[in-house]
């Protein structure tokens, strides 16, 4: 058993899951205009971006632990990896505000558009990030 | 004697996997180390890698900063028109999460 691809295995599976929790749920919840299913959505939306930072971070702590050195990434792929680094932030934070702030409707359908547009800028440097050093 | 047939398919099943785990290399062919390059021309750099169990591709350095990502493990690359002075060149096997494993190769080289 390799235990090093088994880790970077694993982390990438929650990765991918938080990623589709992130972008689903923003895409459900402007599909779903009910309270307590966008209630449910904006859960699972804090949780997705949650993992994705969990999960993200711990790529580089596997990295760490095996080699004693992070990712060798310059250029285009630390640009990508801030723009990451930077949605996750502001979805955390969009997510739990719809959470726990009880916006009116109109603000609300904003915010989801956001979520959403966050998920997708957020995928879309991950595959720059996996591409490019 | 069948307790030994089975045995020695036991012994070549465990082994095989070690065999057929390369060993990571980096070789340079050109430019040589310690080689002096035209400052004008557009140098190649010559190489053949084993990536081993870990490695997936490797990273190409010009004194220490990141120039280049190669994925062929065998093959040339174009180097960027070097200052004249003294560099260093080298290639850095990495793993899938761009992380190096510890194989490199390092030259040095004068351009003129």
């Amino acid at each position: 058993m390799d235990w090093q691809n088994l880790a970077y295995a694993v982390t990438q599976i929650a990765h991918n899951f938080g990623a589709v929790a992130v972008v689903g749920g923003a895409a459900c919840a402007l599909a779903w205009r009910e309270t307590e299913a966008q209630r449910r959505l904006a859960w699972l939306v804090l949780a997705g971006w949650l993992v994705q930072a969990v999960s993200g971070a711990a790529f580089g702590a596997i990295s760490y632990y095996y080699y004693a050195k992070f990712p060798d990434i310059h250029g285009i792929a630390v640009a990508a990896l801030r723009v990451k680094v930077i949605c996750a932030a502001l979805g955390f934070i969009l997510a739990a505000r719809l959470l726990f702030a009880h916006l009116p409707e109109l603000p609300r359908r904003y915010s989801w558009f956001v979520l959403c547009g966050l998920g997708v800028l957020a995928l879309s440097s991950a595959a720059v990030l996996r591409w490019f050093s | 004697m069948r307790n030994l047939s089975m045995l020695a398919l036991v012994l070549t099943g465990l082994a095989a996997p070690l065999a057929v785990a390369a060993e990571s290399k980096v070789e340079i062919s050109s430019p040589k180390d310690g080689a002096r390059l035209d400052a004008m021309e557009q140098n190649k750099l010559v190489y053949n890698i084993t990536p081993g169990g870990a490695g997936d591709h490797m990273h190409v350095y010009v004194d220490g900063k990141e120039t280049a990502l190669l994925r062929q493990m065998k093959g040339s690359h174009t180097l960027e028109t070097l200052a004249p002075g003294k560099h260093e060149i080298c290639i850095k096997i990495v793993n899938k999460n761009h992380t190096p494993i510890g194989v490199e190769r390092c030259i040095k080289v004068t351009a003129e």
